[in-house]
Formats: C-alpha cells, structure tokens, sequence
C-alpha cells in the first residue's frame, strides 16, 4: 500500500493546502478594482479634460483648452515611431465655429500637413501626434484651428510647457 | 489502491498523471475565470433584470420605433447641447437604446433611450456590471497600459492548460461517448466515485464547448502576442478621410449643411439591402463619416457602410466578402467566445455550458484530492524507483 512517511504539522498544512495556492490571484482584481474605476471615469473625462491640464491657449479669435491625455512618455507605435496623446476642449462660443484641430512638432509647411488631427466631440477630442525622430526637447509644437469658413490660426507651445515628461524624455534619448 | 486503475498501462497512467496535473495547480484560478465567464454571457441580461432603465418598454401594443433623427432629437430635448458620440440598438428588442454622448463639459455618459418614446430613462454610471464583469473575467481588471494588460495574458494562456486537459481527457477517457447513451451518476457509493462520475459526465457532455473556449481563449493570447509586436493582419487599410473639397465652406457662425441620419439610412439601404442596422456612429471630426454597421448574412461579424455626411456618398463599404479567409477566422472568434451572436437561447446554452466547465475545474480538483496524488506517487516509484529512492517508504 501507498503510504508516506508521517509528515510534520506544517509540511502537512503544505501538502493540503499547496494545490489550492492559485486562489491568491483573486488578490489581483481586489487590488485593481479602484484603479478600474479610477480609468473608467478619465476616459469618460469625469477626472477632467486629461490627466495634466497645460492651460487655455488662445488661438486668433478663439481659444482652446489643452491638456497632456496621460502624463506618461511617448508610445512606441511600431513602423510609425513614437506618439504623444493630447486632449483638447474649444472654448464654449467656438463649439460651432471651428471646423478641426491639428497639432503637430515644428511648423507645418503647407494645408496638407497640419499634423494630428483632433477627433472626438468639440468638448473633449484627442490626437495622437507623432514625434520625428529629430525632434529635440526645445522643439515647439503647433497648433493649427481651421475654422467653417476657411480661416486657419496658429498657436505655439513649446514641448517644455506642453509635456515636461517628454522633454525630458527627449533631452535623455540626444544624449 | 487496487482495481482498474492499478492493471491500467503505464503510458495509460502516464496520460491520467499529466491529465490530472495540467490544471490541477491553477484549478482556482480556471475556476474564477470559468465562472466569471459564465456570469459575462449572462451580464447583460441580469442589468435587464435588475434595472428597468436598460428595458425598452412599448408605451402601447403598435408602438412604431422611432427613427434615428427622431431619437436624436430627443436626446438634444432631454440633455441640451450634448454631442452624440453613436447610437446603438441592442440584438434584442426588449433592450433599451444605448446612445453615448458627451456633454459641455467634456465628460462622456451612455444613457438608456426608450426606442419608442424617446425618453432618457437612465445612465450607466460610474458602475456597469457589464463591464465590470467583462474586465475581472477578460483581464483581472489589470489595466492597459502600453499595450495589452498583464492580466488579458494571465487569462488567456489558460487555454493552453484548457486544451492540454481537453485532449489528455479524452485519451485518458476513451469510450466517452458512453455517457451519451448511458448518462451514470452514482451519489450512494462515496464521495469519490461521485466526483468521478460527474467530471466524466460533465466532461464528455462539454467536449465541444470546451474546445471552442480553449481555441478562441487562445486566439486572444496570439492577438494580443500580435498587437504587442506591432503585426497587423487586417485588410482594411486606412480608414477612409472625407476628401477636403467635399467639406463645405460656410460664413463664420453658419451651421454647415450635413445630411439627416434618415438619409444616410437610406443611403446604406441601397447600398447592402440586408444589412440590420444595429449602431450609428457620428463622425468624430469634420473629415470623418458616419458609420452604420450590423449584422448580415453571416452572424457573427459586422458589416459597416461609410457614408460621407455631406454628400450622401457611400464611400467604402467593409462586408464579410471584403474580408480574408484569416480574418473571417479570426473575426468569429470573440462572438464564438461570448456567444452573443443569435440571441437569448443562445447565451442561455453558453451559460449552461460555462456553468458546466464551472463544474469541471471544481470536480476535477476533488477527484485529484481522492485519487491523483496516489496515483502519481505510483508511476514515480514504478519509473524511476532507484532514484527515488522510494521502496523504503513501502
């Protein structure tokens, strides 16, 4: 007959209670659960327009508000390169004036590469916006409204200002 | 121990020992995920249950559905400069509408919409069980952070142990298809032989659901292996932009001309007559279309039109005959997952099924507890006695 050596008190607990250990991932959804609810409510924008606000930025006659979406360094997309997300608000008597939004590093060239585009509701939209890879921390990132009527007006807001952690991000990857 | 088991082969035991292992130190884990899976079918039924906000009750016997201009308009009634992200209509009619929209302030709420009235009867809150539920099963509620979660990993690479146990299962239990003819559960004998005869009795019964959850439990820990990696193996390209000239100039403060819902409706109409619209999506900027997608001839996946809100045009259609055979394959396996593709009967026999795989885990770790550990202190000691050095225990 199988019989096994008679084991300790603890190698006996052990021996009983080992194959039933798997139970303490239930610790895993306890301890993320305010975290859970913590996410749902920023993206549903209930904790504010992103998680760091950079400010209201005028843009000719209209202005907008403007806020880094996470505070956290750029995405790697793959072939695309790096990312940073931005999240941006228009001022309440511009909702129905302003056509869309871009924000791009360095001045655009022509119409055809403002950057980024916006998307989302004119309270609350966001852009991926793609950081070249010779972009460095004192670069400016520009952003262009396009109004219903065909105007455009410009704003610039240095990568310092607009998300310290990705200056420093980019002063640590030229050195 | 003597009897059958004992006179079995050795590669037979060897089979039995693995089959018993395989899930054996992660049974409460499986278990968890099992279950909360099972509960997930069912989740947006029990919100029906639980609340009447998400019920679409008809006002009268012929009420007529409202249509999508008309239920927008009751949103903008019931929550003033709101912008409508998309409206869905659930499979089932006895659901209210889900319409997502975002308000001045910038926060996002789904509301409940009465599909015959129009009514706002409710708001999901900060709290939806749906969703809750999804997230504890599908990824432990460990977030996503740059890239997929930790936990969605956790639990999809359960299926390699789900299908190792499946296969090594029916190795191990070779006339299985006995207990189709001759269901036996013995509950006077002992609780041994009654945790046995349950796990073969639920096991032989839910072979096929078994291999459908460890095959498509498996597509997601390769989709997300893929995602992570940056590999696509979509055919849909890039999402089509309004073109520039399409996009009307108008005197500053002038509302730009944009077509109804209605026509877009009709648009889509002419363009896949059998298509059963089941969401419409706003664009989200100036250059974006408006989507409408649903279910056609094949169930399982959508079919989406998009329409240019200027114009009218139909300007790309994504069908089931636009897509690669991979992605047909790979596209049915979330709704042969969930199950949420044909309507209440169907997730009623997900549930009942989940419930029994539920069972499974929990049965198989009981007849281990009885009989396994034996068993593998046997085979060890027939292969391997010298090294062991076992026979002293004899």
């Amino acid at each position: 007959m199988t019989t096994l050596a008679s084991p300790s008190r603890g190698t006996s607990l052990w021996q009983r209670w080992r194959f039933h250990l798997s139970a303490l991932v239930m610790i895993v959804p306890i301890a993320f659960t305010p975290a859970f609810f913590h996410e749902n409510a920023f993206f549903d924008g209930r904790k504010g327009l992103g998680e760091r606000e950079i400010g209201e930025i005028a843009v000719g006659p209209w202005s907008v508000r403007l806020a880094e979406f996470k505070v956290v360094e750029p995405d790697a997309e793959g072939r695309a390169g790096y990312a940073k997300e931005f999240a941006l608000a228009l001022c309440p008597a511009c909702v129905d004036q302003v056509k869309a939004a871009y924000l791009r590093v360095g001045k655009p060239r022509n119409i055809r590469t403002m950057g980024a585009l916006f998307s989302g509701t004119p309270y609350r939209q966001t852009a991926e916006m793609r950081i070249p890879d010779r972009t460095t921390a004192d670069d400016v990132l520009w952003l262009t409204l396009e109004g219903w009527d065909g105007a455009l007006h410009q704003a610039t807001i240095p990568i310092r200002t607009a998300s310290p952690v990705t200056a420093a991000w980019l002063a640590r990857r030229r050195s | 121990m003597s009897g059958t088991i004992s006179r079995k082969s050795s590669s037979a035991r060897l089979w039995f020992v693995v089959h018993g292992w395989l899930a054996l130190p992660i049974w409460a884990f499986l278990f968890f995920v099992c279950l909360t899976g099972s509960i997930a079918t069912v989740s947006q039924e029990i919100m029906w249950l639980a609340s009447p906000a998400v019920r679409a009750h008809a006002p009268a016997a012929d009420a007529r559905l409202l249509g999508y201009d008309e239920i927008l308009a009751a949103v903008e009634r019931e929550v003033p400069g709101a912008r409508v992200r998309f409206i869905a209509r659930p499979v089932k009619s006895i659901f209210a509408l889900t319409v997502s929209v975002t308000r001045p302030d910038g926060s996002t709420e789904t509301l409940y919409v009465n599909p015959y009235t129009g009514r706002v009867q409710g708001e999901q809150g900060e709290f939806d069980f749906r969703d809750f539920v999804r997230a504890l099963h599908g990824w432990l509620l460990v977030p996503f952070n740059n890239g997929f979660s930790l936990g969605w990993y956790a639990v999809s690479a359960l299926a390699i142990p789900l299908l190792g146990s499946l296969i090594t299962g029916i190795v191990v239990y070779k006339r299985f298809w006995r207990v189709y003819l001759r269901p036996r559960l013995r509950v006077s004998k002992g609780r041994r032989v009654f945790w046995g005869d349950l796990h073969r009795l639920a096991g032989a019964w839910s072979i096929p659901f078994i291999a459908i959850m460890a095959v498509t439990a498996g597509w997601f820990l390769v989709r997300a292996i893929l995602d992570d990696n940056h590999i696509s193996i979509s055919t849909a390209g890039v999402p089509p932009v309004v073109a520039r000239g399409d996009v009307p100039v108008v005197a500053m403060g002038a509302p730009a001309p944009r077509i109804t819902l209605g026509q877009a409706a009709e648009a889509v109409r002419r363009q896949l007559p059998d298509l059963d619209p089941s969401f419409v999506q706003f664009p989200s900027s100036a250059y974006d279309h408006i989507s409408v997608g649903g279910r056609g001839a094949y169930p399982l996946l959508f079919e989406t039109v998009d329409v240019n809100p200027y114009n009218g045009k139909v300007e790309r259609t994504r069908r089931i005959s636009d897509r690669s055979a991979l992605e047909l394959v790979t596209g049915s396996m979330r709704p042969l997952h969930t199950g949420d593709f044909a309507g209440l009967w169907l997730k009623l026999v997900y549930l009942a099924f989940g419930l029994t795989l539920t069972t499974l885990v929990f049965s198989g770790m009981m007849v281990w507890t009885k009989r396994t550990a034996i068993e593998t202190v046997k085979l060890v000691r027939e292969r391997a006695p010298a090294r062991l050095g076992l026979e002293a225990a004899e």
